[in-house]
């Protein structure tokens, strides 16, 4: 479903993700892993054709990224990191342009987004009324999920996608995930929730500096590299280790 | 229940056009701004559209006067003076707008991964751009399309040929932003494309404001009556092959109003072919820039930052002893040095505030001379002067990250006096202060003699005090309020304002230094601007916290 091969993004000396390769069939729920500044946002944003790849191929689906982007686009979801929005739209008119922007007949993009309402425990009213600069976060990243999966896309990447949720959305979303990719659907999870990941992903990649770490089953590379939990292994990995020592070590430079 | 085996299948509504969605979305944003504060759907539109109303209606009210006072002119004159006035403020205001319109950062995040062309992006976009244009436009040549209708060169022809005239005029000039700001991207690359957008809009600005005061600056030295579609120069200038259009289809219908025309719309399909047909593709790629998140390395690793250099030395480090006011100068000299949409903000609203005093400066008799004879150009740069902060810091205080202002009112600080003072420092330093020096060495070098300088003093002495207007008025907290209240009509009211207080400083100037009473003029200012600056000084430092929203 998803192919990328050499995939590398420069800006100017910097060189944010280095030739980075891995296959993803449908569906799978994958943890893309990595460190701030790894290059997980950067590969997302170059697989969903908002950023040009400096060097490399990927495909999307069975197309090409660089010669068919709009076939790409049509064809993934995606939910930011930022959940950026128009802050001046309600959250029915939002949704509604997106549907538009995907050719989806307004009467079925109006009961699509009823059913993601309900899901969602939104209200009807709020939607309509309110402006998507007055919710809260948790009901503006609900917004953002519904609006990346209005079209039905067979991909979908999602960029800390529970950030803001409360604990029952939480568990609700991390059903939905499991159930989509039971359909058949890629999902792409890039958080840093590292629990979550483990429980709702069957494989991880795991990257820094741009650069390609690991990529199995999280049971598996815990097993194999006997860290107990994904949490520990990705902290060996990225150079993470003695953080609650220093912590305390902080923690003490307050002392009166 | 069965349907009847003749029923047609219901009709399913297909989804408009991506390119109508994307007009409607971005006209919608335009008017009601692209973030709110916790409005609802119902009471939004009053916000930015009732302004908008006020401001049309200031447009129409405008462009009244200028139709009656232009009704005893040829028609070609009439409009040529009429196409004039709409380029400036057509030029100023997509100058003003293309940047938040055509590149906007969080934008990126919502729509570069759905399936739209860029080059259908860019089409929705100029076409709000080109939409709003020509309300304005309307508006102010509403007056001018009736005087043009009853006048006896003119007809009922030419309220139509003038609608079309102004319709390309504003196609010209959206075009040629798009076209500068996608040849920015072509020739300098996506890396420099930040500061290049600032550099491109205050280029646009002035090249807009002297365009449009061109034909007024050499009609002083022609005369109305000689100005007609023969005169030579006269097809140099845009405004000009517009007003042909006029002339060719509703005035005197000659050869060259013909061939004015024809450039008119050869440069207007010129401009459009370029921007869309040829350069639209690297509209894309800037869309991609803005969407990077790669901070850039910074350029002397190591070594201390010029401006803390600049706080740390005398003579700042007196006036910048409060560390509140210091912390407040750093904060503003960094976002009007660094940040896009500052900056974007900020200098093209400069612009042309820079460029009126050389015009006042250079018209026939306006600025030259000797001694005080013949220099009321001189003291009306000087007074114009007070502008810059008051300009300045209003415009400061919107920011696209205006949330993060919150943490001045999470300090222990009773009101904002501090944050204010540190603005305004900023501002006068920065902006104030070279444009006084540019304005001192040009007026020096027009007449020769030091004397003249002395004209620039009363707006100078002034300046303190305009700069404490916005303080007192709840607009210098620097970045703590959404860009789109930067759209207000009010604001330049005010301006307005502070330019008559100007205009009439400086001819008080002007007749004081005529009759020797100058030196008695200034002492009175001198006693006036102290009373009042130690008045709102007080006033500020007593300033509390307005109510947070």
């Amino acid at each position: 479903m998803i192919s990328v091969q050499g995939l590398t993004k420069r800006f100017g000396a910097q060189t944010a993700v280095d030739a980075l390769s891995f296959e993803i069939p449908a569906g799978q729920i994958v943890g893309f892993l990595g460190p701030n500044g790894a290059g997980k946002s950067t590969t997302l944003k170059m697989l969903t054709g908002m950023l040009a790849p400096t060097s490399g191929t990927a495909t999307v689906c069975g197309f090409d990224l660089e010669r068919e982007p709009i076939e790409v686009k049509r064809h993934v979801g995606f939910v930011p990191e930022s959940g950026a929005v128009f802050e001046s739209l309600s959250g029915l008119e939002y949704l509604e342009m997106v549907a538009a922007l995907y050719a989806i007949p307004e009467e079925a993009a109006r009961a699509r987004i009823r059913q993601f309402i309900a899901f969602f425990d939104l209200s009807f009213e709020t939607l309509t009324d309110k402006l998507l600069g007055a919710y809260s976060k948790g009901m503006r990243r609900k917004v953002v999920i519904t609006a990346a999966l209005l079209h039905n896309p067979p991909v979908v990447f999602f960029d800390e996608p529970l950030d803001g949720l409360d604990a029952n959305a939480a568990v609700g979303f991390k059903a939905l995930i499991q159930t989509l990719a039971r359909e058949g659907k890629t999902i792409v999870y890039s958080s840093h929730i590292l629990d979550v990941v483990e429980r709702v992903c069957n494989r991880v990649i795991i990257i820094d500096k741009g650069k390609l770490l690991l990529d199995g089953r999280p049971d598996e590379l815990v097993a194999a590299h006997h860290s107990g939990t994904l949490e520990r292994l990705f902290t060996q990995l990225t150079g993470g280790s003695e953080l609650e020592r220093r912590a305390e070590d902080f923690a003490k430079t307050f002392r009166p | 229940m069965i349907a009847p085996p003749d029923a047609k299948p219901p009709v399913i509504k297909p989804a408009p056009p991506p390119e109508v969605v994307l007009r409607r979305l971005f006209l919608k944003l335009f008017l009601r701004g692209r973030s709110s504060r916790g409005l609802r759907k119902s009471t939004t539109p009053q916000s930015i559209a009732s302004k908008l109303a006020l401001t049309l209606a200031g447009y129409g009210f405008f462009g009244f006067i200028v139709a009656l006072s232009l009704m005893g002119q040829p028609l070609f004159t009439m409009s040529l003076c009429l196409h004039s006035a709409t380029i400036v403020f057509l030029g100023m205001f997509v100058a003003s707008s293309a940047g938040e319109v055509l590149f906007n950062k969080e934008e990126a995040d919502i729509l570069l991964h759905r399936p739209v062309a860029p080059r259908t992006m860019l089409w929705a976009k100029v076409r709000v751009l080109v939409e709003v244009s020509l309300w304005l436009a309307g508006a102010f040549n509403l007056a001018g399309l009736v005087a043009g209708a009853v006048k006896g060169d003119g007809g009922w022809l030419f309220p139509i040929a003038h609608a079309l005239s102004t319709t390309l005029e504003a196609l010209f000039c959206t075009g040629g932003v798009v076209v500068v700001y996608q040849l920015c991207l072509r020739w300098f690359g996506r890396e420099r494309l930040d500061g290049l957008m600032t550099t491109a809009q205050v280029v646009f600005a002035v090249a807009i404001v002297v365009g449009g005061q061109l034909p007024r600056f050499l009609m002083q030295f022609h005369g109305f009556t000689q100005l007609d579609v023969h005169t030579w120069w006269v097809s140099l200038l845009p405004t000009a092959w517009f007003a042909g259009l006029d002339d060719a289809l509703a005035g005197s219908r000659s050869e060259n109003s013909f061939m004015l025309a024809g450039v008119g719309l050869a440069a207007t399909a010129g401009v459009l072919w370029i921007a869309f047909g040829k350069l639209a593709e690297d509209y894309e790629a800037g869309l991609q820039r803005l969407a990077e998140t790669v901070s850039r390395p910074r350029r002397q690793r190591g070594s201390r930052r010029w401006t803390d250099v600049l706080v740390n030395a005398p003579p700042l480090k007196w006036w910048l002893r409060d560390s509140v006011s210091r912390a407040s100068f750093l904060l503003v000299t960094a976002y009007l040095m660094r940040d896009r949409d500052v900056k974007l903000r900020v200098y093209p609203a400069l612009a042309p505030i820079m460029v009126m005093p050389f015009i006042f400066l250079l018209q026939p008799g306006g600025g030259r001379g000797s001694g005080f004879e013949n220099n009321f150009g001189v003291a009306f740069a000087g007074a114009y002067l007070g502008m810059v902060p008051m300009l300045s810091l209003n415009v400061l205080q919107f920011s696209q990250q205006w949330q993060a202002s919150d943490i001045f009112r999470v300090a222990p600080m009773p009101g904002p006096a501090a944050l204010c003072n540190g603005a305004r420092r900023a501002v006068l330093f920065l902006l104030a202060l070279p444009m006084l020096l540019i304005f001192a060495l040009v007026t020096r070098l027009m007449h020769h003699d030091n004397s003249a300088l002395l004209l620039l003093l009363p707006g100078i002495m002034a300046l303190p005090v305009y700069a404490l207007v916005p303080c007192l008025m709840g607009e210098a907290v620097p970045l703590s309020k959404p860009t789109e209240e930067a759209k207000s009509t009010s604001r330049g009211l005010k301006f307005f304002g502070v330019m008559m207080i100007s205009m009439a400083v400086s001819g008080v100037a002007y007749l004081a230094s005529a009759t020797g009473w100058f030196w008695w003029m200034m002492l009175v200012e001198f006693v006036a601007v102290v009373v009042a600056y130690l008045g709102m000084r007080a006033a500020l430092t007593r300033l509390q916290w307005s109510p947070a929203e």
